[in-house]
């Protein structure tokens, strides 16, 4: 009888739904918090319930693995070619010549695919952003409605973030790539904006998880008129933050391997917002010569 | 960096160095591994920038990764032969364990990812350290138990560092990696004639090691880290801008400089011994970096590069020019007629 009881625990214990009945009266007050950690009820808002699997949403298919494949090798050939031309696919003499370059424009729905957006809902809050092709096809138009008041989840202090970012460059066979921007020196944006302060954020994708939270970041100060406005940013100024927190020891970001770009609004303002990019560029600003904007001296000398 | 630091550092490098190639006892090797791995982590990561540190972590992982390795290759031989002498390395499996260690440790194909990463993190003194004075005592093990690895796998990860190196230097814009990458073809070129003519391999790497100091120690000069800075300084140094460029056509092995020299004599013997498909292809192979650094000296020194030159922050050098520069430079480009008095040498 007691055997019966136990296999029809031990079985139960195999369901989701009854392991946390069973296992507590069997291992008493020890498994309490490992039992919380395995599977918790609490959702944060805003994500949607667990209702299938993940193992149950992949769609094993032998066509679209041949397909898949074959795509990934003419991206692997499409790369070999690249690589014998120079570098990023150019040629030698382009890169030595290269003084300005367009990395982002929006012409087309294919290049706001690149980009991807998101906001404070992901954490329970209100704010609204879209994005799409502005008038003509010549400009992406974000905008969105930023809503500051914070979730009532008991954790959550802040609310009230908008942003876009760019996805990172992706080669055959899922491997990164990154950009190598140290022949420049600035960013260079054609913008028309609302007046609003953004946030623009570079991340260098590091290796290890460490530093998976570090992001460069700069201000980007628009005017709300009715012209377009041409702002240059130099890397000098970008500082180093980690997970939204300033660094106290300050690098300059190396411009070798750059990941992705971002524009952030959270300048705690309730109300609509609009943003329109025409390109984003880079440029080697030949008058600037500063190297680092922050403190380099040593902050404790030794004397 | 702190002066009793960085003295430490060094004599742990030194000491290191010392310890495992005085060595006879797999141990003590062991020792002298480990001692400089830690020794340079903090020469690595001095600037505490956040690519440095990464750079710091990820030799860190793969060299103590190595170290283990040859630990356990000695401990299985011991085990089976019951004596831990470097020379005496007779079971199988420790080989192979040895090879697969040694080539973690010197970046060979297939474990080269970490090296240029690590290069590029570092600055150019501990770039040129890790290049040359960190790749003796792995060499030295390998000099020591040559006879007894399997001459195939040495083989296979000569000729794929070979290809490697060449290939993926061919579109580089930063210069450490640009020498991580030749450092790994050259290493390639001293693998393939180890198991026949060790001395090859002890003269291929001395000259490695004079020509890559003399490439770094220019580069430091004038404090290049990527090309574009390299083309345009030959308004700051011209006489560097063009002594750097011909030492990196002896790197990349172009008669009739120094560079040369160690490829032909590899080449021969390889022939020797018959193995003339591995001399073929290991020269086409070399053909890569040697084009790289041809469009480099082409573009920088050959023709004047199309970038203006108003750059106001490379109008003077910082530091003075050094002599050993100068003797380096001068070696790693006229040695080539010497070859019979340095061949006797070794």
């Amino acid at each position: 009888m007691a055997l019966a009881v136990t296999l029809l625990n031990s079985t139960c214990l195999a369901s989701r739904c009854c392991r946390h009945k069973v296992l507590q009266p069997l291992l008493g007050t020890l498994l309490i918090d490992s039992v919380s950690k395995c599977y918790s009820s609490y959702r944060r808002p805003g994500s949607q319930p667990e209702v299938t699997p993940s193992w149950r949403n992949i769609d094993f298919s032998f066509k679209k693995g041949i397909n898949a494949l074959k795509t990934q090798l003419s991206l692997l050939k499409k790369e070999t070619k690249d690589h014998l031309t120079g570098p990023d696919g150019h040629s030698f003499s382009e890169y030595l010549l290269e003084q300005t370059k367009v990395m982002w424009q929006f012409r087309s729905q294919e290049d706001l695919n690149k980009w991807v957006i998101s906001s404070d809902v992901e954490i329970g809050g209100k704010s609204e952003v879209h994005l799409k092709l502005g008038r003509n096809n010549q400009g992406a138009m974000l905008y969105g409605i930023l809503n500051t008041e914070v979730p009532r989840d008991g954790e959550t202090k802040y609310s009230g973030y908008c942003s876009m970012r760019a996805k990172p460059a992706v080669g055959s066979f899922a491997r990164k790539k990154y950009y190598d921007w140290s022949n420049f020196n600035s960013l260079y944006l054609r913008v028309r904006g609302d007046g609003r302060a953004w946030m623009v954020n570079i991340y260098t994708d590091p290796y290890f998880s460490h530093q998976k939270d570090d992001l460069y970041n700069y201000f980007m100060f628009t005017r709300g008129g009715p012209y377009w406005e041409e702002i240059k940013i130099p890397f000098s100024k970008f500082f180093l933050s980690s997970r939204g927190r300033v660094q106290d020891d300050q690098h300059p970001i190396w411009l070798d391997k750059i990941s992705t770009l971002g524009f952030t609004l959270g300048d705690k303002v309730d109300g609509p917002f609009q943003l329109e990019i025409d390109f984003i560029g880079l440029l080697n600003d030949r008058a600037h010569t500063e190297e680092f904007a922050y403190e380099t001296y040593e902050r404790n000398p030794r004397t | 960096m702190n002066p009793h630091a960085k003295l430490i550092s060094s004599m742990s490098l030194i000491m290191g160095t010392s310890i495992t190639i005085s060595s006879n006892h797999w141990i003590l090797a062991w020792t002298g591994l480990e001692i400089n791995t830690l020794a340079i982590i903090p020469l690595i990561s001095k600037s505490h920038h956040p690519r440095a540190i990464e750079a710091a972590v990820k030799y860190f992982l793969t060299q103590s990764t190595a170290s283990a390795l040859i630990l356990f290759s000695s401990m299985s031989n011991a085990w089976s032969t019951g004596q831990w002498d470097i020379t005496q390395l007779n079971h199988p499996t420790s080989c192979l364990l040895l090879t697969m260690a040694i080539a973690i440790k010197l970046g060979l194909v297939p474990f080269h990812f970490w090296f240029p990463e690590v290069l590029q993190g570092s600055s150019l003194t501990t770039a040129l350290l890790l290049s040359t004075l960190m790749k003796l005592p792995p060499i030295t093990l390998l000099l020591l138990t040559s006879q007894s690895l399997n001459p195939t796998l040495l083989t296979f990860l000569a000729i794929s560092s070979a290809l490697v190196g060449g290939w993926m230097g061919l579109n580089q814009t930063q210069t450490r990696k640009i020498l991580a990458f030749s450092s790994i073809s050259h290493l390639g070129w001293m693998i393939a004639i180890i198991a026949y003519n060790p001395q090859l391999t002890i003269l291929t790497f001395a000259l490695y090691t004079m020509m890559t100091t003399a490439v770094f120690l220019s580069l430091a000069q004038i404090k290049v880290l990527k090309l574009s800075t390299m083309l345009i300084s030959w308004t700051k140094t011209p006489m560097l801008n063009a002594t750097m460029m011909l030492t990196l056509l002896s790197l990349a092995g172009l008669p009739p400089l120094t560079g040369f020299m160690p490829k032909w004599l590899i080449i021969q013997e390889l022939t020797k011994q018959e193995m003339t498909p591995t001399a073929t292809i290991i020269s086409m192979l070399s053909l890569l970096g040697l084009f790289f650094y041809l469009r480099l000296a082409y573009h920088s020194t050959i023709t004047l590069p199309p970038n203006s030159s108003n750059h106001m922050k490379l109008w003077r050098t910082n530091k003075a020019l050094s002599t050993l520069t100068a003797i380096l430079t001068a070696t790693s480009t006229s040695l080539l007629p010497l070859s019979p008095l340095i061949i006797t040498m070794f």
